[in-house]
């Protein structure tokens, strides 16, 4: 796309691509500039001015000016020196010397660029004002006496996670002297100015934080101002030992370390302090970050219980698992099931499994075309079947970040209203429609990107159905002249003033309706509001989610997307539905219901193996094994072993019954043998990023094309859609399964999530039946959901919701008041 | 000259003689542990410490709490050592020591009071054998000494032992020849063997005393003397820090506490020659009663040697043989010779 | 620091004092002569004559070098490196450890172990903190990279144990509230330099 250009820094020429930020350009090729409140992939903020160096003999700032080729950028003269040491002086007038229990310890950007610079003396000052710490929200601690005002949070919060629950506040502080402006350098006084007259504080003005409590803002302070709760004062970050790893709560599997230390003075084990990434690339969620005390502590080897295991497992029918899995051990499942015969039952990857099967025969592909590194490259972005808010983080903060930095548009087409996902842009159009019509909203898709003559002739005509031309009456603003005299007062004299004043006409205008936008709930003006929106737009990008893949006709949507895919010039890419579902659904041969006796792995069973440490046999949590997971992403990424585990482990059944390897991770390299994956020794897979942020983790899955078969799907029937009560299987924000509920850091109960005013209506317990069966609950109230449709989580194993819900995401139940 | 009328002392019986050899081992046993003190104590002052301050008053009951220790050690012998003489060996040493005291004039006599049942009225005498031949005797018991070390060095399969005893056998031969001919010359004078005629013949008073007129063999007798002893700076027996210890490397407990004694009774009975035959005997000395002052001037040898060992360094063998064949053996004939030049002339 | 002084490896030739020495005789006669000379010169006598000296000194004027170790004790130097003293404000008595963690790193036998915490007063507390003295091997660093001199070494060298590992509490060195007065400030490793004062740059504060 961009072309490659030679740019010339220090002297030095280097190729880079063209509209890079000169700050991007130079640290990709390792080249140092400081800068504080910038941050790749979000917009540039402008608060530190560090950055400023000299381009083609012009001073900019080389995070907001883009390179072009031939320039010459010199990272430091004497000047520029000069004005990066005051602005280091500036950030140093009453900054705490606190730097000795300070949280950050040594990490400190501020320490780092005042030592950098050469900072030895102070020559400003200014009386300081008194600042009091504060908690935001249950995991959010603000110190703004130690804060910089870079700003890096509120723009990671609005650009890149989308909740902008932050922003600069009044501090209320000294004004600066003006004298100041002409004996200090320029850009020192200008950063001052803001510096002194702001501070972070929550945007809706009560305190306290509203927003998804990811943490992305603690983990890129660059000072010790913004701290998890938690960790507030627990430990030195040089004590903490890093481990890299994967993310194990859902499918995106970010990159993360767990950062580990003994738990204290008399207990010796290890403990799992915080959770930190490398967040310049990759932005975790609340789960991710917090939800990391999941480990399932096991002092020694019960070789009792293990013995009844192996006992099970040999007259075992059925094997039912979730997605919360490696690789390995789903490749060691299916070996059993190769070797024995049973059956393998994984509720949420059976349902994607179907659909990508479904989808990969049209398509002639395996798998689907992009991920989600390339939906944040596009600058038009559609959503469907997905509870963009609470299924998947990363989806969102792609969702959210195309409108931010692409200046992108979106569609976003779910049943379930929800009022954050309007906020990520101006351009952002919302579908709540009935459930059961996604074929619909693919159908819509269709009709408005795809290149008409690529469509099959039924196909064309389908859609043509849908249009017609109607007249409609619409009022419009009109600037109107009108000449007054006024009379002035005190001279008495009159004069002619003309002042053009807006006024509402009402014209008829001949508009094209279309039955899909008007059966989807779109609004009457979408086909202008889509014209302003398809402005500049060159890269489309398609998220499909999980109700896709738990519609009764999924397999038309899936031959839908995969037209889609060939016609709109649009990528797709599809959001598994828990951690390891696109691994499973790839190496597993999954049977759809449960058989005779069942051993449960993190599943009700009857024999039960568990992480979770309530089950029969102890297994080790995703923090205490090593092994890969498949990411959303189709990447498959290595995760270590972070806490130490004295029990046995999956692998060791395995030996138990004949089967397994002398270590889980000499399952890595025989993954080749499924479809996709590739002979990589475990330890071979490298985990991290390189300075130019390009990812550098496991492998990626292959995605082996074949002729693409028979794809003509059918039409859609409107009676699909659901009526009355609904409730729809989905997580509250930070809850995905068992282990984040485990750890203690992430409180959203199980409980019946509705709007405020339908959790009003149904009071404070309901009791939800299914039909199949009834689920007793409490009503929690969503501030951000909309509509009456009511979201059940299922992320607690044994709620057995997956059951409750059979086949399918939204259900018509009956709600009863307890 | 008080002329001592043999006749009129009572006769000396068996009983007698043994009562005094009790008195003599007990008292000398007793004075050799309170030497270790008295050592031990002049030491430290000398070096400007306390010494032994913990047993007792100023450490006085240390004696005491080192007998019962010594006593109460295990007595431990070597698998290779040869086991008899290693036993015996240091029996002779103090045997030796105390055989010799027995020629040695110790207390004035003195009668039992007839009231003590048994024993009332034996008399017991000053001098337990009162031998004509008393120096010759006392230096030939003195003599025989070596044969302790000489024997437990041998006898204790032990490398610094052997070097012990041999270094035994060298330095104690050796300096056996320059105390005989040292104390040659006062007996040429006094003409006889017997420490009481020796005793006699210094009773003019201070300026009677032997070494104004044999100062050469005075000083000659006191460096064998120490020699014999085993002192410093001739304490090359049992050198630390050459041979470990010596001959007593491998000897512990109370067998190790008899070379000790044996040392100290040694000592005392060169403090007393040295006191009878060169520095006047116990002759009143003035108004000072002749047993007081005969105890003060062994003290005084006694505590020369002490003093000696505080500020002396100790020499090598080949020094110490030098010393005795070059040095003291000529000067000791050329002083008998002299002596028996100015006796004819 | 130069280190000029310790690269010169001429001993022998800087401070010492050679003895002087007469010649070796080479004949017999020198040699016996020479034992003539050094019997009657007097020397053994001066050897004598010093530690009657020093006997009678320690005796009678009092010289006696004995100090009678449990009962009475010498001063130690105030940069001795004994068991650590945790010391506090001198205003407001609040002990000083800040809990910043640089004596754990630092500490080179890893004896020093802290556990902290948030505490109510928003301050960073220490909640738990041992030193176990079977490991510490007093090299001072811990004293040395305190940045608020609050760990220190103190006096008290009798730590003889039965066991090899012997914990101590924070509360166990820290000094007691009621000692306060008595409390020293460490002259040792890590103590502010006499012209500490004249070395540093004082930010301006004249608004």
């Amino acid at each position: 796309m961009s072309n490659e250009i030679t740019i010339k820094i220090d002297g030095i020429e280097y190729k880079t691509q063209e509209g890079e930020y000169i700050l991007n350009a130079a640290r990709a090729n390792d080249i140092f500039i400081p800068a504080i409140c910038y941050l790749t992939r979000c917009s540039p903020t402008l608060a530190c001015r560090i950055c400023l160096v000299e381009a083609d003999g012009k001073r900019v700032y080389a995070c907001n000016a883009k390179v072009k080729d031939g320039m010459e950028v010199t990272t430091s003269t004497e000047e520029i020196l000069e004005e990066r040491r005051a602005i280091m002086e500036v950030y140093d007038v009453n900054h705490p010397l606190q730097c000795g229990v300070c949280d950050q310890s040594g990490e400190c950007e501020l320490q780092n660029y005042t030592l950098e610079l050469g900072v030895d003396s102070q020559s400003y000052m200014i009386p300081d004002t008194k600042r009091e710490a504060t908690d935001w929200s249950s995991v959010l601690h603000y110190d703004p006496g130690l804060c910089i005002v870079c700003e890096r949070c509120t723009t990671v919060c609005k650009d890149m996670i989308g909740d902008a629950a932050i922003k600069t506040g009044p501090r209320g502080g000294t004004a600066l002297d003006k004298g100041l402006k002409d004996t200090m350098p320029k850009d020192a006084y200008a950063m001052w100015n803001k510096l002194q007259k702001s501070v972070i504080v929550p945007s809706n003005g009560t305190g306290q934080t509203d927003c998804s409590d990811c943490g992305e803002c603690v983990a890129v302070c660059p000072v010790g101002a913004l701290v998890s709760r938690d960790f507030v004062y627990t430990t030195n970050a040089w004590d903490l030992k890093r481990i890299p790893a994967t993310c194990a709560h859902c499918s995106s599997g970010c990159q993360i370390y767990y950062e580990t230390k003994p738990t204290s003075i008399e207990d010796s084990s290890e403990k799992i302090y915080r959770v930190t990434n490398e967040w310049n690339y990759v932005s975790l969620c609340g789960a991710g970050r917090f939800g990391y005390d999941f480990e399932n502590r096991v002092e020694g080897k019960d070789s009792e219980a293990f013995g009844s295991a192996v006992a099970a497992l040999k007259k075992a029918e059925t094997i039912r698992f979730n997605s919360v899995i490696s690789n390995e051990e789903a490749l060691m499942l299916q070996t059993f099931k190769e070797k024995r015969g049973v059956k393998l039952v994984n509720q949420d990857a059976y349902a994607f499994q179907k659909f990508l099967k479904a989808y990969s025969r049209p398509a002639g592909k395996l798998l689907y075309g992009s991920d989600f590194k390339e939906v944040m490259k596009s600058d038009f972005v559609i959503s469907v079947g997905s509870a963009l808010r609470n299924d998947n983080p990363n989806a969102r903060y792609a969702f959210n970040n195309v409108q931010k930095m692409n200046k992108g548009a979106g569609l976003y087409f779910h049943p379930v209203g929800d009022t954050l996902v309007p906020t990520f842009g101006k351009n952002v159009e919302c579908f709540a429609h009935k459930p059961g019509l996604e074929e619909a909203a693919l159908y819509l898709i269709l009709d408005l990107f795809a290149k008409k003559e690529d469509l099959p002739e039924k196909v064309v005509s389908y859609l043509d159905g849908f249009h017609s031309k109607g007249r409609k009456t619409i009022k419009e603003r009109v600037m109107e002249s009108i000449t007054e005299t006024v009379v002035d007062k005190e001279t008495g004299n009159a004069k002619e003033v003309t002042k053009k004043v807006p006024k509402m006409v009402e014209k008829e205008v001949e508009v094209e309706n279309n039955a899909l936008v008007t059966l989807l709930g779109g609004s009457d003006s979408f086909a202008d509001t889509f014209e302003k929106m398809m402005k500049k737009k060159e890269r489309f990008s398609l998220i499909v989610g999980e109700d896709l893949y738990f519609h009764p006709k999924a397999e038309n949507l899936a031959a839908l997307l995969a037209m889609i895919e060939s016609t709109c010039g649009m990528e797709v890419v599809m959001v598994p539905p828990k951690t390891n579902s696109l691994g499973v659904a790839l190496i597993c041969d999954l049977d759809e219901s449960p058989a005779g006796y069942t051993v449960g792995y993190n599943e009700p069973g009857d024999f039960v193996l568990s992480a979770l440490g309530d089950g029969d046999l102890d297994m080790p949590a995703m923090n205490q094994q090593e092994g890969t997971l498949t990411n959303m992403n189709k990447q498959v990424t290595p995760t270590n072993a972070a806490l130490e585990y004295h029990g046995y482990e999956l692998n060791d059944l395995m030996s138990a019954v004949g089967l397994g390897r002398h270590l889980t991770v000499d399952w890595t390299p025989a993954l080749a043998e499924k479809r996709g994956f590739q002979a990589f020794a475990f330890d071979d897979l490298p985990n991290g990023y390189s300075n130019s942020g390009e990812e550098q983790r496991g492998y990626a899955l292959k995605n082996p094309g074949k002729r693409a078969g028979n794809n003509m799907p059918q039409a859609f029937d409107e009676d699909m859609a659901l009526d009355g009560e609904i409730a729809y299987r989905c997580n509250p924000q930070r809850q995905f399964n068992d282990f984040s509920d485990k750890a203690h850091q992430i409180f959203e109960t199980f409980a019946l999530y509705a709007s405020p005013e339908r959790a009003e209506a149904l009071g404070e317990k309901v009791e939800v039946d299914f039909g199949s069966g009834t689920l007793a609950c409490s009503v929690v109230a969503d501030e951000r959901m909309e509509g009456d449709i009511v979201k059940i989580p299922d992320f607690k194993s044994s709620k057995d919701i997956y059951t409750l819900f059979g086949r399918d995401r939204y259900k018509n139940v009956t709600i009863r008041k307890v | 000259m008080e002329i001592v009328n043999v006749a009129v002392l009572p006769e000396v019986t068996s009983a007698g003689v043994i009562i005094k050899a009790i008195i003599i081992l007990a008292i000398i046993s007793a004075i050799a542990g309170f030497g270790t003190y008295l050592e031990r104590k002049i030491l430290a002052f000398m070096q400007r410490r306390l010494g032994p301050m913990h047993v007792g008053p100023y450490g006085l009951l240390q004696i005491a709490a080192d007998g019962i220790k010594l006593f109460t050690k295990e007595d431990i012998v070597p698998q290779n050592a040869n086991k008899l003489i290693f036993k015996v060996a240091p029996a002779i040493t103090a045997a030796t020591a105390f055989i010799a005291l027995a020629a040695v004039p110790v207390f004035p006599d003195f009668t039992i009071p007839e009231w003590i049942p048994l024993l009332g009225g034996t008399f017991v005498p000053s001098i337990a054998a009162d031998i004509n031949i008393g120096v010759l005797f006392i230096l030939g018991m003195m003599a025989a000494g070596l044969y302790g070390p000489l024997l437990a060095g041998m006898a204790q399969a032990n490398k610094w032992g052997i070097i012990g005893s041999a270094r035994t056998a060298i330095q104690f031969l050796s300096y056996e020849v320059v105390t005989g001919l040292s104390i040659l010359a006062p007996i040429m004078l006094v003409g006889s063997l017997s420490l009481v005629e020796f005793n006699n013949y210094q009773q003019g008073g201070f300026s009677s005393w032997m070494m104004w007129q044999q100062p050469v063999a005075f000083v000659l007798f006191l460096i064998a003397g120490f020699a014999e002893t085993n002192r410093t700076p001739f304490d090359l027996l049992e050198h630390e820090a050459e041979v470990v210890s010596g001959y007593a490397t491998e000897y512990s407990g109370m067998r190790w506490g008899m070379f000790f004694i044996g040392e100290y009774a040694n000592m005392i009975t060169v403090s007393v020659l040295a006191a009878v035959i060169f520095m006047g005997g116990y002759n009143d000395l003035g108004f000072i009663a002749g047993w007081l002052i005969v105890v003060l001037k062994i003290a005084f040898v006694f505590f020369l040697m002490l003093w000696v060992r505080a500020s002396w360094p100790h020499i090598r063998p080949d020094q110490l043989m030098w010393l005795c064949w070059k040095v003291l053996m000529p000067v000791a004939v050329v002083n008998v010779v002299i002596t028996g030049f100015v006796m004819m002339v | 620091m130069s280190l000029e002084q310790f690269k010169n490896r001429n001993v022998g030739s800087q401070t010492y004092k050679m003895i002087e020495s007469e010649p070796t005789p080479e004949s017999g006669m020198g040699r016996f002569g020479q034992v003539v000379k050094r019997t009657f010169k007097g020397e053994l006598f001066v050897g004598l004559y010093v530690t009657m000296r020093e006997m009678i000194n320690a005796l009678f004027i009092g010289e006696m070098h004995t100090v009678k170790y449990p009962l009475e004790k010498l001063p130690i130097s105030p940069r001795y490196r004994a068991i650590h003293d945790m010391l506090r404000l001198l205003e407001s008595g609040h002990y000083r450890c800040i809990g910043c963690g640089l004596c754990e790193k630092i500490c080179i036998s890893d004896c020093i172990k802290m556990d902290t915490r948030y505490d109510e007063n928003q301050r960073k507390e220490v909640s738990e903190y041992t030193i176990n003295f079977g490991r510490c091997i007093f090299c001072g660093y811990c004293a040395e990279v305190c940045p608020e001199l609050a760990i220190v070494h103190g006096g008290r060298y009798e730590n003889a144990s039965e066991q090899r590992a012997g914990f101590s509490l924070f509360e166990d060195m820290l000094t007691p509230i009621d000692a306060l007065k008595d409390q020293k400030e460490f002259d040792g490793f890590g103590a502010v330099t006499p012209n500490a004062d004249n070395a540093i740059k004082k930010t301006p504060l004249a608004y």
